[in-house]
């Protein structure tokens, strides 16, 4: 392996810039504890980096550090999402940081360092830079989750996310080493081309489900879900947002990743795994959902549902099928952090289900927008949300997964029932509270730009065809 | 004078007016604004009467753009002879629908007004859409306001039946979505034009078939899943429940002609029976358990299921006759559903009752209103000279030739149908004054008046010259049935 060249440092300069400014919010934590500093640098950095990501590296399916590190338009599509989501849950943030007392610049920069990892995750072709993206990731979300450190829950939640992650961990080191030892690579492509023409074998089956389980904590999926409505509920609102946005999509592009260029030559065995994840987290996670009435476990149970919706394109494991999970990563940040978004201008009044009754009478706008974020999350055009849904069933039918296609749209019926109810509260009952005072300008902001999207996608659903570049 | 996209541009114009309302303030200024669009929009899409050429089976006024490239899917529109009739229902009916609601909705008049616009592009764009991608796009985009005027201005009861309006209808959609994307699959494409002429296996038909026809039977409704009919109907606002009566319903039968029958020949033959006994039986218990209803909404809700039994009817018999008048029919329930659940929401608004007991003698009070009830519910029963007449006589035709056990169920059914209208003007309207109702204004003010005015013409016009939705049908029905319907 050579020394590492400026071309290299070239491929990282997305993650680059985000460590940058970590390093500058902690060297001076002191003086910007207050005052709007620490989020302004999260803001400059997520666009700088995702400029970075779409446009300056010229060179299209470069590789660096001897083959370990991509930036191609599947890491450049992934990035810029990531780097979406963290300016968004950064723009929500300051409403429960005011509230919660919590350390500006370590929360900044913890949310800065949670979205390195999950670029360098995205960006990773090797099961070892994988790893350390992830549990970059997964660490700093740990932190996160736990960061107000006066409230029980809080602490409670990071706790048992922490015991979880660190299994999930396991499986996924577990898997790596099993994966190494039967193919001799932690390579993508040389794991790739060592499985070609070769029969299948117990050991790699165990070590293609230890992959597929460690990862598919990192998403929520059924079976390995547990831990998502604990860790949401506990956190503040904007960092459970932030997990089901970010933390969702690296995990789902890693995944991609591993399966199509990776195991791409198990695609049979695999999609059976896959197919399993995704059944099992859109039917438990639509029913579990239906006795919901906190909105950040509602929330929770929608981005597992989701989750499963995401994994039918990878069921298909064609290019096709991978970009339509693109889409569906896309889309789904943007639709969830709406959500979020509408759940936090509320403030304590949006963390329970009541808290929505009779919204429209005193905020039609906001009750708009809601119903806006829920119909994409129901999956009903002209939103974002059908059009990502057409496209992973479209995806599945493609693949003869036609009894996957109509258990998933079924139980999206079920899913409706949910998401409508919240309607049904806020446009059909009185309201019990006083109407909610003014939103800060940044959560407008946020609101804004997740809704434009989520509109913009429905109403031309191909614009982000040119960017869904599988790997 | 033909230099403007018609169908788009008719379609869309409500969605403008809805933004309109929902961003400036004001009650009286949002009425206004909906009145002004939806007859803006009535007079914007004249040229399609005027211009559009009666001997062709063609799409007209086709409209064509790059919408999705990556799935195949453009964005198409186009009327035939078979979807311009109800364009035209669907504008002027929304017209109507405002001038309803002048005075009947008074909450949260600019987010009432923002459904109904929205609903009215839903409807419109639906009938114009010339690809199966956007009617499903439009399909769905009517589900919503619809949901919010019965859940929000609608009756008592009106959360429940909203709910479930919402849960049968999405029910049946996402199996078409289903469908949709198997036939994506299949013939890589979605333009109705191309899927006629698809050729599609069997066994593949027959579960399209099925796809397709669990949307299309919860719209119609079909026996057994009418049941969200009456509580939606019974709840809704008299808007609403005009929306849902003339046009929603509309949407599974045009589903059928649009989709199942040029699509899908060998399904439709393959199951005709099925398809002829559920409407024989919603012709006829329908009309039963209309009979029995004590509630005026009630009674004229659940009458839709036995109409609308005529009209699948007529579409399964594949007789040149039986589809025509399935189609005119359609149009005609849509006049005098509309204009019953008019008149029953403006007598409702003055006396707030909808029990049949608690009318009586309304005639020595409202003439006016009595004769026009009277000509509306003659109407509805197929009285010769009236709209009804022509179509249910050409639906009974067709079935007699397809099998006469289906000519006598058709006929029973007319019969019933005769008997409930009949009955419930006679304990509406004769008779002596229920003490219930002294010293109330039951008379129509010139607003209302104006409103049930137009239906009334057209319940008299195409009565007596049929030719004039008739013409419109030839061409096109004679196509689909050369094309899909022959076995």
């Amino acid at each position: 392996m050579n020394g590492v060249s400026t071309a290299d440092l070239a491929l990282l300069s997305p993650e680059l810039i985000l460590v940058g400014m970590v390093l500058a919010l902690i060297l001076a934590a002191h003086r910007i504890q207050r005052g709007p500093l620490a989020l302004v640098g999260t803001i400059v950095a997520a666009v700088a980096s995702a400029a970075a990501a779409a446009w300056v590296v010229p060179a299209d399916g470069a590789t660096g550090f001897g083959g370990m590190i991509a930036l191609d338009g599947y890491s450049r599509f992934f990035e810029v999402l990531i780097a979406a989501s963290l300016a968004v849950a950064a723009l929500l943030s300051v409403k429960s940081l005011d509230g919660d007392r919590v350390p500006r610049a370590e929360y900044h920069a913890l949310l800065l360092l949670a979205s390195t990892g999950m670029m360098l995750a995205v960006s990773s072709l090797d099961l070892l830079t994988l790893y350390l993206g992830v549990e970059l990731m997964t660490l700093c979300s740990i932190v996160l989750v736990g960061i107000r450190v006066d409230r029980p829950a809080s602490n409670e939640a990071a706790i048992k996310y922490f015991l979880i992650a660190s299994f999930a961990s396991a499986l996924l080191l577990f898997g790596i080493s099993l994966t190494y030892g039967v193919t001799g690579a932690t390579d993508f492509a040389a794991i790739g081309s060592a499985l070609r023409g070769r029969s299948s074998d117990p050991l790699l089956l165990a070590a293609m489900g230890l992959l597929a389980a460690g990862l598919a904590f990192k998403i929520a999926a059924v079976p390995f879900h547990a831990w998502a409505p604990d860790a949401y509920e506990g956190a503040s609102a904007p960092v459970a947002a932030f997990l089901a946005a970010g933390s969702k999509a690296a995990g789902l592009a890693a995944l991609g990743r591993v399966c199509l260029v990776a195991l791409g030559s198990e695609a049979r065995t695999l999609s059976m795994i896959l197919a399993a994840l995704a059944a099992l987290s859109i039917v438990v996670g639509s029913i579990i959902v239906l006795s919901q009435t906190s909105m950040k476990r509602l929330l929770a149970y929608s981005s597992i549902t989701h989750a499963g919706y995401a994994l039918l394109g990878l069921v298909a494991g064609t290019p096709e099928g991978a970009s339509a999970t693109m889409t569906y990563a896309g889309f789904y940040v943007f639709m969830t952090l709406g959500a979020f978004g509408v759940v936090i201008a509320l403030g304590e009044r949006g963390e329970t289900l009541d808290g929505f009754q009779g919204l429209a009478a005193q905020r039609p706008g906001t009750a708009a927008l809601m119903l806006l974020f829920l119909l994409a999350l129901t999956g009903i055009p002209p939103t974002a949300g059908f059009v990502a849904k057409f496209g992973v069933i479209l995806s599945a039918v493609r693949a003869d997964h036609v009894a996957l296609a109509v258990l998933a749209v079924i139980c999206s019926v079920v899913s409706a029932f949910v998401y409508m109810r919240i309607a049904v509260f806020m446009y059909m009952k009185e309201p019990l509270e006083p109407a909610p005072s003014r939103f800060p300008v940044t959560v407008c902001a946020a609101l804004a730009v997740t809704a434009l999207v989520t509109l913009v996608g429905g109403i031309l659903p191909g614009s982000l065809a040119p960017w869904t570049v599988p790997p | 004078m033909n230099d403007y996209p018609v169908l788009t541009v008719t379609t869309f114009l409500p969605l403008v007016g809805a933004a309109l309302v929902f961003f400036r303030g004001g009650e009286r200024l949002a009425r206004w604004i909906s009145l002004v669009t939806t007859l803006a929009t009535l007079i914007v899409s004249a040229p399609l009467y005027f211009r559009f050429a009666k001997d062709s089976s063609a799409l007209q006024f086709v409209e064509s753009a790059d919408w999705i490239p990556t799935w195949g899917v453009s964005y198409g529109m186009g009327v035939d002879g078979i979807s311009l009739p109800f364009i035209f229902l669907a504008s002027l009916l929304s017209v109507l629908c405002v001038g309803v609601s002048w005075t009947a909705v008074r909450t949260r008049v600019r987010e009432f007004h923002v459904a109904l616009l929205v609903a009215e592009t839903a409807m419109i764009g639906l009938f114009a859409a010339a690809n199966l991608f956007l009617f499903f796009v439009f399909w769905e985009l009517m589900v919503i306001p619809v949901f919010l005027l019965i859940g929000v201005w609608g009756g008592p009861r009106r959360v429940y039946a909203s709910v479930k309006f919402l849960i049968f209808t999405l029910a049946g959609s996402v199996l078409m979505l289903v469908g949709i994307i198997a036939l994506h699959k299949l013939c890589g494409t979605l333009d109705f034009k191309a899927l006629a002429g698809a050729s599609i296996a069997r066994v593949h038909q027959y579960w399209l078939f099925g796809a397709f026809l669990a949307a299309f039977a919860v719209k119609v409704p079909m026996f057994p899943v009418h049941t969200w009919l009456p509580d939606a109907h019974t709840e809704a606002p008299t808007a609403g429940s005009v929306i849902l009566a003339a046009i929603l319903l509309k949407m599974g039968a045009y589903g059928f002609l649009r989709v199942s029958l040029p699509v899908l020949p060998d399904a439709v033959h393959h199951f005709l029976l099925p398809m002829l006994v559920m409407s024989a039986i919603a012709i006829v218990y329908g009309a039963y358990v209309t009979l029995v209803q004590t509630d005026v909404k009630r009674l004229i809700a659940y009458s839709s299921v036995s109409h609308m039994g005529f009209v699948t009817l007529g579409i399964f018999t594949l007789e040149r006759k039986g589809v025509e008048g399935a189609i005119l029919q359609m149009f005609n329930h849509g006049i005098l559903s509309a204009a019953l659940f008019l008149c029953v929401g403006m007598i409702y608004q003055r006396t707030h009752t909808r029990e049949i007991a608690d009318y009586g003698g309304v005639a020595r009070t409202a003439p006016v209103y009595s004769t026009l009830l009277a000509l509306f519910c003659l109407a509805a029963a197929g009285f010769p000279g009236l709209n009804s007449f022509v179509g249910e006589f050409l639906v009974i035709g067709g079935a007699f030739e397809t099998g006469s056990w289906l000519g006598a169920m058709a006929i029973w059914g007319v019969a019933l149908g005769t008997t409930y209208l009949l009955w419930l003007y006679y304990r509406v309207v004769m008779g002596k004054q229920n003490p219930k109702l002294a010293g109330l204004a039951l008379e129509l003010d010139a607003r209302e008046l104006a409103t049930l005015a137009p239906l009334a013409l057209l319940a008299v016009v195409v009565g007596l010259y049929p030719e004039c939705v008739l013409s419109y049908l030839r061409a096109p029905v004679a196509a689909l049935l050369a094309t899909g319907g022959a076995p």
